[in-house]
């Protein structure tokens, strides 16, 4: 477990986050540019000299109001935005520079290699990998120094499409074997789609919301559910039926949700990202419609109006939370209203992993 | 050839040279390393006074070395107490008034090589376990190679070719303090052109050489250039 409160003042604004991981999974650390996520997770590694306030690790108090370990007594990962292996060793010694022993949780050596495909790196000098592959390096190198919490700060943002796209499934299956806690920076949705198990938004500097992806995401109160971007997960497995040119997704409450073909084979687990601007609202069940996912729905609750005149909607869908961003002069003809029962239909629904 | 004096005056020579880079390189480290990451208001003094002996006429440097390291001058007499000779005329004050004549040849590039480094690899390795002292020994010094060869090389050669220095401080004593710029000087006085050749060719030389080994190895890794 991991407890964190924190706070830093910098020149044109203040960091003040407080929350509490629990041991295991991946906490994604979501929110607009500058709003202080890199600086909180520089502060839990101990590179911000001026934060003050209580970390703890697993029991071990990493600073408090008047003690701080110094970065390198601390037993953490840190995979920074830019790769940052030393240019004058090889992947091999790169890898190698911190290792300790590993405990359980973290991978080998071997392991390590075998997860994060380096094994044709090895001998070459760190100072002449891409972008992508020396990313994959750094995750490597961090996860064999054996660490009690993985720190990683926008790991992909640096990389172009292309290699973005090759890296993430390693980074996935290193996240998903791992037995230890990891933060994981970004202002990506779609990697806050894929990648996290808890969600933790931040801005402006504070912490707007914390806890499990699917119900952060869902919440009306949180920054994010009143935007545009606005989306919510659901998990699923990927079903045996085949419509033409289409792939269904069977969701955990047992809804089927149909997505352009996908190669996964049945059986998979994935997540599929819904956005609330795809998401529409019909009293009746349409008929003769070109839109395949029409599932049944009650309101749970309405935001307020936005500025845009919008209002999202949070829909329960047997257990599994939805948002639609719906007009507030819709919301005004349909009368919606809690509790109410209608039907979502889901324009389209991206697979993300 | 060589005449024996003008051998003792090689031999000096490099002695000197090779006692001035070692020390330079021990105290321009972490001389270097605080310029580099101070924020101290004195840092632009401290700097002006490293590269002093770039733009002052060496005789001035050896002038005031002198009347301070004479027995009753301001470090003569310092160092008459603690029963330490005095400098002045000797092999050990001509180190010291080298050390300071070469100062800027060694601090700025490792100053210039601490500073393209950046702070980056030293957080890197920080988070991977590395305490201050193996941050040092595993990353500062492997990735400032070129800024270190750079320093050696400038701060062995630029003691080499020293002269006016090492004739306020050290006189001319063959053997002792005689080095081979004031050998020469003395074999053109004496109209001895051949000798004063076969030196002035050799010092040529020697100094194309070393600095060659620099450009060379800069042009093998661009990212460090000599200043």
């Amino acid at each position: 477990m991991i407890e964190v409160s924190t706070t830093l003042q910098k020149d044109n604004f203040t960091l003040n986050a407080e929350f509490t991981v629990p041991g295991r999974g991946v906490t994604v650390i979501f929110g607009p540019s500058g709003c202080g996520k890199t600086s909180l997770l520089r502060a839990i590694a101990g590179l911000e000299p001026r934060a003050c306030g209580n970390i703890k690790v697993n029991n071990k108090l990493w600073q408090s109001a008047q003690f701080s370990l110094p970065t390198h007594k601390r037993r953490l990962g840190y995979v920074f935005q830019t790769p940052s292996l030393f240019p004058h060793l090889s992947v091999q010694a790169n890898l190698l520079f911190g290792a300790r022993k590993s405990n359980t949780g973290t991978p080998d050596f071997n392991q390590a290699v075998e997860l994060l495909g380096l094994e044709s790196l090895l001998q070459r000098p760190g100072a002449e990998l891409s972008g992508g592959e020396q990313q994959r390096v750094a995750i490597g190198r961090a996860l064999l120094c054996s660490p009690d919490l993985l720190l990683l700060d926008e790991p992909l943002s640096a990389l172009d499409m292309g290699s973005k796209a090759k890296l993430i499934p390693f980074l996935e299956s290193a996240l998903q074997a791992l037995e230890i806690p990891a933060l994981y920076v970004t202002h990506s949705p779609d990697e806050v789609a894929r990648l996290a198990d808890n969600l933790l938004l931040m801005d402006q500097g504070r912490v707007r919301g914390f806890g499990p992806v699917a119900d952060v995401l869902s919440r009306l109160d949180s920054p994010l559910a009143v935007t545009e971007e606005a989306f919510t997960v659901l998990r699923g497995q990927v079903g045996n039926q085949k419509l033409a040119g289409l792939t269904t997704i069977t969701s955990q409450a047992g809804h089927a949700i149909h997505i352009p073909l996908n190669p996964r084979e049945a059986g998979s687990e994935v997540r599929i990202k819904i956005q609330a601007r795809d998401v529409s609202l019909c009293l009746e069940r349409p008929e003769k419609t070109s839109i395949l996912n029409i599932l049944p729905a009650t309101v749970e609750n309405l935001s307020e109006v936005t500025s845009a005149g919008n209002r999202t909607v949070k829909l329960d869908l047997a257990g599994e939370k939805l948002l639609a961003r719906v007009s507030d002069y819709s919301c005004q003809q349909l009368q919606l209203r809690p509790g109410q029962a209608l039907f979502a239909q889901i324009k389209s629904a991206a697979l993300v992993y | 050839m060589f005449q024996p004096s003008d051998l003792q005056a090689i031999f000096v020579t490099l002695k000197l040279a090779s006692y001035t880079t070692v020390i330079l390189i021990l105290l321009g480290t972490p001389l270097a390393w605080w310029l580099c990451n101070t924020r101290s208001r004195i840092k632009p003094a401290i700097e002006a006074m490293i590269a002093l002996p770039l733009v002052l006429p060496p005789t001035v440097l050896g002038f005031y070395l002198l009347i301070s390291l004479s027995p009753g001058g301001f470090i003569g007499r310092g160092l008459g107490q603690l029963g330490i000779p005095g400098l002045a005329f000797s092999f050990s004050g001509l180190v010291l008034g080298s050390v300071i004549y070469s100062m800027p040849f060694v601090v700025q590039p490792l100053q210039n090589a601490f500073q393209a480094m950046g702070r980056r690899p030293l957080e890197t390795a920080a988070t991977l376990g590395a305490g201050p002292v193996d941050r040092f020994f595993r990353v500062v010094i492997p990735m400032s190679k070129m800024g270190y060869l750079s320093a050696a090389v400038l701060g062995f050669a630029h003691t080499l070719g020293e002269f006016g220095v090492v004739l306020m401080i050290g006189g001319n004593i063959p053997g002792q303090t005689q080095v081979l710029s004031i050998a020469i000087y003395d074999h053109v006085e004496a109209l001895e052109y051949g000798q004063a050749h076969l030196l002035s060719a050799s010092l040529l030389c020697l100094s194309f050489l070393v600095l060659l080994v620099v450009y060379a190895s800069n042009r093998r890794s661009p990212a460090m250039t000599l200043q």
